[in-house]
């Protein structure tokens, strides 16, 4: 019967709770919206930063995150790579190899890194081949062959068909120096990488660097970045080998997962302010309902309704205007999502984070978009009548029916 | 007092009530000592401003006394949590209000079924007796409407059937006659007397209706707080 009453009520002032739902119904969808171009955003920079460059998860040898090192590698490539390959959930993956070294273009010279790729794969599992901006991918046998990161080329002002001569240490403690003929520029969107970036066919690095058949990475792509964790767990398994570590892109790319979180909270608070807004709105209009029923809630008490029982019908009306402005709201904020998903928002001009650049902004339509706005919208109505409820619950019967 | 009788349902000793009115107190009850025994037919009356409401508010726990005591069915209010009272007015008291004070969203039936639904009282239950107490207050072809859809009369029924229903031991009046034309009112009091012999059920009015006086088995006039006379007839 409380819940009847509490229902019927609701309808009582139409205009008062059309006003007040329409506060949650638009609190609801800037918080769904709100979530959905964070998480879209999030997303996108994420998928660019993995898929392009770091993968979803690495294979190193143990400690070479923490102190990376010419001579920590990777033995037996083929065996792990296949060990990786089985597991469920992986889609490519693909072997690097890294070194430092001094690069020479006519007079002028650099810092650069060598980053010895596996062509076919690291196409497959990055899209190497659709970072090249200017000239062609690398030859997927070794040819003596570099592609240079857009920073590099500028710094040494080379260009397409020049020659670089690569000087650096080989792993036996050799002085290691060859010439690369330039056949590509590459643009990986990682402006740090292209300033030094010089890519090298996989063999051709293991040869300057005197590796032999050795690697320091494996980058693994797989289909589902939600299950990054568990298929980092089942590499491990599958691996079964002490000396390897397994770690996924959070962990490898610390500083910029932390960035990211960071930032993340920053949405957060942007969020609460907004149903702060709205819950003072709400709490105003409760307050003012509650003052006008202070007379029934004098005779409800009278014939004998339990304080508790008044608590819980003020709590109910405020809880029913909720719902009806959950399912509203979660139909415009999925609608609004769902727009902005496909036509996205332009921004004015580029933005980049962690060295990516975004120029849309796209939503991203989810689980969170409802369930998070739904569950703030819930409580904060439900916390925001809790005042009014006590109040009204408080309530001396002969001085609230003596009032009009 | 420790040798209340069992007919007596109300006592009060020393009842005073004083309320601040814009900072000034203002003395409603002056100490008031009366027994009230089960089955009594009595009118509270006195001019406007003498205690009546004030005192049916304070013996039935809508109001707390500034003084003295109530002793309600042997328990003494003053010593009741908000919880203990609430089930103790659902239980024992009925009220009839001036101004009806019906539940405005409830229609008519859920109105005199809410006390019942309160109580715990089984489905079948409260509506076989919903439907008994709206036959005897001749209201049965209006179970389903809104109060806004009654008349005053109408509206001062439903209140009595709510107040009733539950058979309580006791029902509080307040002037109940105040806004009904005086056929209405009429019919009122011979439906409360006839309640009042039937069932044994205790009725106190606060009124100025002579005709509710003259139907009255017992007569108590308030004066500044304090009783004036007290006549049995």
């Amino acid at each position: 019967m409380i819940l009847k009453i509490a229902f019927r009520n609701t309808f009582r002032q139409k205009r008062r709770t059309i006003l007040t739902g329409l506060a949650m119904v638009v609190g609801f969808t800037l918080l769904s919206v709100t979530i959905g171009l964070s998480d879209g955003a999030y997303g996108n920079i994420i998928a660019m930063f993995t898929r392009n460059r770091i993968g979803h998860i690495q294979v190193h040898r143990e400690g070479y995150l923490d102190k990376p090192s010419l001579y920590k590698t990777i033995n037996n490539v083929p065996a792990v790579g296949e060990a990786i390959q089985s597991v469920a959930g992986v889609e490519a993956w693909t072997p690097r190899v890294y070194g430092a070294g001094l690069g020479s273009v006519g007079e002028k010279s650099t810092m650069v890194q060598i980053i010895g790729v596996d062509v076919a794969r690291e196409t497959e599992a990055t899209r190497f081949d659709q970072k090249i901006v200017d000239g062609n991918t690398l030859a997927e046998t070794p040819a003596h062959e570099t592609v240079i990161g857009k920073g590099l080329a500028k710094i040494l002002s080379a260009t397409v068909g020049d020659e670089i001569v690569i000087v650096s240490q080989g792993a036996d403690g050799s002085i290691a120096n060859d010439v690369y003929k330039i056949v590509g520029i590459v643009e990986s969107g990682d402006d740090a990488t292209d300033r030094v970036g010089c890519y090298l066919h996989i063999e051709d690095a293991q040869e300057l660097l005197v590796l032999a058949g050795r690697v320091h990475e494996i980058v693994v792509i797989v289909s589902n970045i939600n299950r990054v964790d568990k298929i980092t767990s089942a590499i491990e398994t599958q691996l079964n080998d002490s000396t390897l570590d397994v770690a996924p892109w959070q962990e490898v790319a610390k500083s910029f997962y932390r960035a990211m979180q960071t930032d993340q909270q920053g949405d957060a608070i942007a969020r609460l302010v907004i149903m702060l807004i709205v819950a003072i709105g709400v709490l105003n209009t409760v307050l003012m309902s509650v003052l006008e029923r202070t007379r029934e809630y004098g005779v409800l008490k009278a014939v004998g309704t339990k304080p508790a029982q008044i608590c819980w019908l003020v709590i109910c009306e405020v809880v029913i205007i909720a719902l009806g402005s959950v399912c509203v709201g979660a139909i415009l904020g999925v609608l609004a999502n769902y727009l902005l998903s496909i036509y996205g928002i332009t921004y004015p001009e580029e933005i980049t984070f962690g060295g990516m650049t975004l120029k849309t902004l796209y939503a991203e339509v989810n689980i969170r978009c409802l369930a998070i706005p739904a569950i703030t919208v819930m409580l904060s109505a439900a916390i925001v009548s809790l005042f009014p409820a006590i109040k009204a619950a408080r309530i001396m019967p002969a001085e609230a029916m003596r009032t009009h | 007092m420790e040798q209340i009788q069992k007919t007596d349902v109300i006592v009060t000793e020393g009842v005073t009530k004083v309320y601040a009115a814009d900072g000034i107190p203002v003395n409603a009850l002056n100490g008031i000592d009366l027994t009230i025994q089960s089955g009594e037919f009595t009118a509270l009356v006195g001019p406007s401003g003498s205690g009546k409401t004030t005192f049916l508010n304070i013996i039935s726990g809508l109001d707390s006394p500034t003084d003295g005591k109530v002793w309600l069915a042997g328990k003494v209010l003053s010593e009741m949590s908000g919880n203990e009272l609430s089930d103790f007015r659902r239980d024992n008291i009925g009220f009839i209000f001036q101004a009806y004070n019906l539940i405005p969203v409830l229609t008519v039936e859920e109105n005199v079924e809410y006390i019942m639904l309160l109580a715990g009282v089984p489905k079948a239950e409260r509506h076989a007796r919903v439907i008994a107490m709206l036959e005897a207050v001749g209201l049965k072809g209006v179970a389903n409407r809104v109060p806004t859809q009654l008349s005053g009369g109408q509206q001062q029924r439903v209140a009595i059937a709510r107040a009733m229903v539950s058979e309580p031991a006791i029902i509080l009046a307040d002037e109940p006659t105040a806004n009904l034309d005086s056929k209405t009112g009429a019919d009122l009091l011979e439906m409360m007397r006839r309640l009042n012999e039937e069932t044994g059920m205790t009725f106190i009015f606060s009124t100025h209706d002579p005709m509710v006086m003259e139907g009255a088995r017992r007569l108590i006039t308030l004066r500044d707080g304090r009783v004036d006379t007290d006549e049995a007839r």
